[in-house]
């Protein structure tokens, strides 16, 4: 029922992403990639799919600037998109941009308790996170401002409010600050795919409902592994788990009362493929905290098997239709290929071959 | 090679001639000394030498790591978190301290490097994400600083030793190829002007009692002919020359010249 009107307003933004999706890079391109000796090999392998982008760069750019003109594709693609989306799309869209604008939020918040000049950060915000009154923010030159004009300019202001007041903003750590506000945006993503009227009972609904729960417990899991040692209580951490997901709510329980590797594998051993991500890695066993340098034989990290397995979904999105959430699993899959093309160039710049492999190849 | 040295301006004296020979002394004890000392730093500046060779080498593989991990980090958060970084770092974690060390009289600066635990300001960068690679990135370049550390105090250490050795060096080359020789110059110059002032006086007295031999000679011959003359004058006049001769036997008794013959 849902797909008879879907087309009307959404079939064009379906079709240009499914369209987009097919220039991304295949397993046929990495291993081209991998074989570059140069990075100027790598731009040149990388102009089909490109193009425009990287041509004005310097022979041998830094592989932060190809980086950088990667995401000015992804940008301006999305922002084709957007523009192009109408109605509940439109907002799925703008839900989908929230998670960056935290993270701009989060810069400009750091550098006013610094009291440096905020508007040299404006730069470093991510693009996606950027609305029109973000430079509103830079006025502000103490918390207290900002705190409001935060909840007056922004779209954050339901995330703020809540949950945190301006001392909060003055006392807290910005990290607890950025998952504080990661967490209200992913519930709030979470209950509007779920209770829009548009998207309630569609397949939207089911995909997006998977994605974030896997995001919020991958929050959740990595919360709680890398605040062993610091000094973050229990009683806060626990405030940084989403509420909900496969593991909510005992699994979150009983990763706020782990206090070691073995107790965040035994709280998230209920979850099937949790489970067997904490085998792979060889935490549950009580090894050392796995990682990408010293840890299992196969070189993937507990990182690398959770991008393995949103990658995947990502991938599976694509068999659906009549839904936005092609374009959530779109562009999650172009930011991990402009990691992997990252990665693949500090490879070849830091002349590291042997670690080259090391990246998540989807199609 | 000792024309050119010269030697001291002294005076020829055999008091200065003491002195010289003390000082002589004193420049070899010097200089067996200060050439020791030389070995010994250059014995420690080719132990420094092989060590900056072996951190280098170490800096290199080490700072290669840290690079890396901190490409594992923007991979693993898939973004720029250095501004955080910049910002939430208030205290130093990782410090150095410096001291001193003696090698034979010269003072090397020592530079120790050591964690203040309990300083963790970004522990809670990436807690989202990439966390784990956050922290193992900054073990990794806190490694890297501690070589860098180690080799920054090798590499003092191998400037100030440079400066003492050549400095030694220049001590020892003086006094072993200047001040020896001139030494021995102003000795053997004292030495042999007091032998030509010996030969001087030697020379001198020789002279000195030939002249005596010759004055004497001249007065025997005027004594005797006096005496023939008086001889000649007593045979054309006796009496008066009996007087003359009482006259003359008063004054002259403890003369030089043998008594003659009182005849009567």
């Amino acid at each position: 029922m849902e797909g008879l009107f879907f087309n009307v307003n959404g079939g064009y933004v379906e079709g240009i992403v499914r369209g987009y999706r097919n220039s991304l890079l295949s397993g046929q391109n990495y291993s081209n990639l991998a074989q570059c000796e140069t990075i100027d090999d790598v731009k040149l392998q990388l102009a089909p799919a490109y193009g425009d982008f990287l041509a004005s760069l310097p022979p041998n750019p830094s592989t932060s600037d190809l980086a950088g003109r990667m995401t000015d594709k992804l940008v301006s693609e999305f922002r084709y998109l957007i523009a192009q989306a109408t109605g509940s799309s439109a907002k799925f869209l703008e839900y989908m941009t929230y998670g960056y604008m935290i993270d701009n939020i989060a810069l400009l918040i750091t550098g006013t308790l610094h009291e440096r000049d905020t508007r040299e950060l404006l730069e470093r915000c991510h693009p996606l996170g950027w609305f029109e009154t973000l430079p509103v923010l830079c006025v502000a030159t103490n918390i207290e401002e900002l705190y409001n004009s935060v909840l007056i300019e922004t779209p954050l202001a339901a995330y703020f409010k809540d949950s945190l007041s301006h001392q909060d903003l003055d006392e807290l750590n910005i990290e607890i600050v950025r998952n504080t506000l990661y967490k209200n945006y992913l519930e709030d993503f979470y209950n509007f795919i779920n209770t829009h009227p548009d998207f309630s009972g569609t397949p939207t609904q089911d995909i997006m409902a998977e994605i974030l729960q896997f995001e919020a417990d991958r929050r959740s899991i990595n919360i709680t592994l890398n605040s062993f040692g610091t000094e973050l209580s229990k009683l806060e951490r626990r405030k940084l788990y989403p509420e909900f997901g496969k593991l909510y709510p005992e699994g979150s329980l009983m990763l706020s009362r782990a206090e070691d590797v073995e107790g965040v594998a035994l709280a998230v051993s209920a979850v099937a493929d949790y489970k067997a991500f904490f085998d792979s890695v060889g935490l549950s066993q009580g090894g050392g905290m796995g990682g990408m340098g010293g840890g299992p034989a196969d070189g993937k990290s507990l990182e690398d098997l959770f991008y393995q397995k949103e990658m995947d979904m990502s991938k599976l999105v694509f068999t659906r239709q009549f839904t936005p959430a092609v374009v959530y699993a779109w562009m999650k899959l172009k930011e991990q290929e402009i990691r992997n093309v990252t990665w693949i160039s500090e490879c070849i710049a830091q002349n590291q071959k042997e670690r080259i492999g090391n990246f998540i190849s989807v199609f | 090679m000792s024309g050119a040295v010269g030697r001291e301006a002294v005076f020829p004296t055999r008091q200065s001639l003491g002195l010289m020979k003390s000082k002589l002394k004193g420049a070899e004890i010097g200089h067996s000394l200060l050439k020791r000392k030389s070995e010994a730093l250059t014995k420690r500046f080719r132990e420094i030498t092989r060590r900056i060779d072996e951190a280098k080498q170490k800096m290199g593989r080490v700072m290669q790591i840290a690079a890396f991990s901190l490409a594992e980090v923007s991979y693993a958060v898939g973004g720029d978190i250095g501004y955080q970084i910049q910002e939430s770092a208030k205290q130093a974690r990782f410090r150095v301290r410096a001291k001193h060390e003696n090698v034979s009289g010269v003072f090397l600066p020592q530079f120790e490097s050591y964690t203040q635990e309990g300083v963790n300001d970004f522990g809670l960068t990436g807690l989202g994400k990439g966390g784990q690679q956050i922290q193992r990135c900054r073990e990794t370049y806190a490694r890297a600083v501690e070589t860098l550390v180690e080799l920054a105090s090798l590499q003092t250490a191998f400037l100030i030793l440079d400066e003492v050795i050549k400095v030694v060096n220049r001590r020892v080359n003086a006094i072993e190829h200047v001040i020896i020789p001139r030494t021995e110059n102003t000795i053997k110059y004292i030495n042999s002007e007091l032998d030509e002032l010996d030969r001087e006086e030697f020379y001198r007295l020789k002279k000195v009692s030939n002249k005596k031999q010759r004055d004497v000679a001249a007065a025997d011959a005027e004594i005797l002919a006096a005496r023939e003359k008086a001889a000649a004058q007593q045979a054309t006049n006796p009496e008066k020359n009996s007087t003359v001769q009482v006259e003359e036997e008063t004054t002259d008794v403890l003369g030089e010249q043998e008594d003659n013959d009182v005849i009567f």
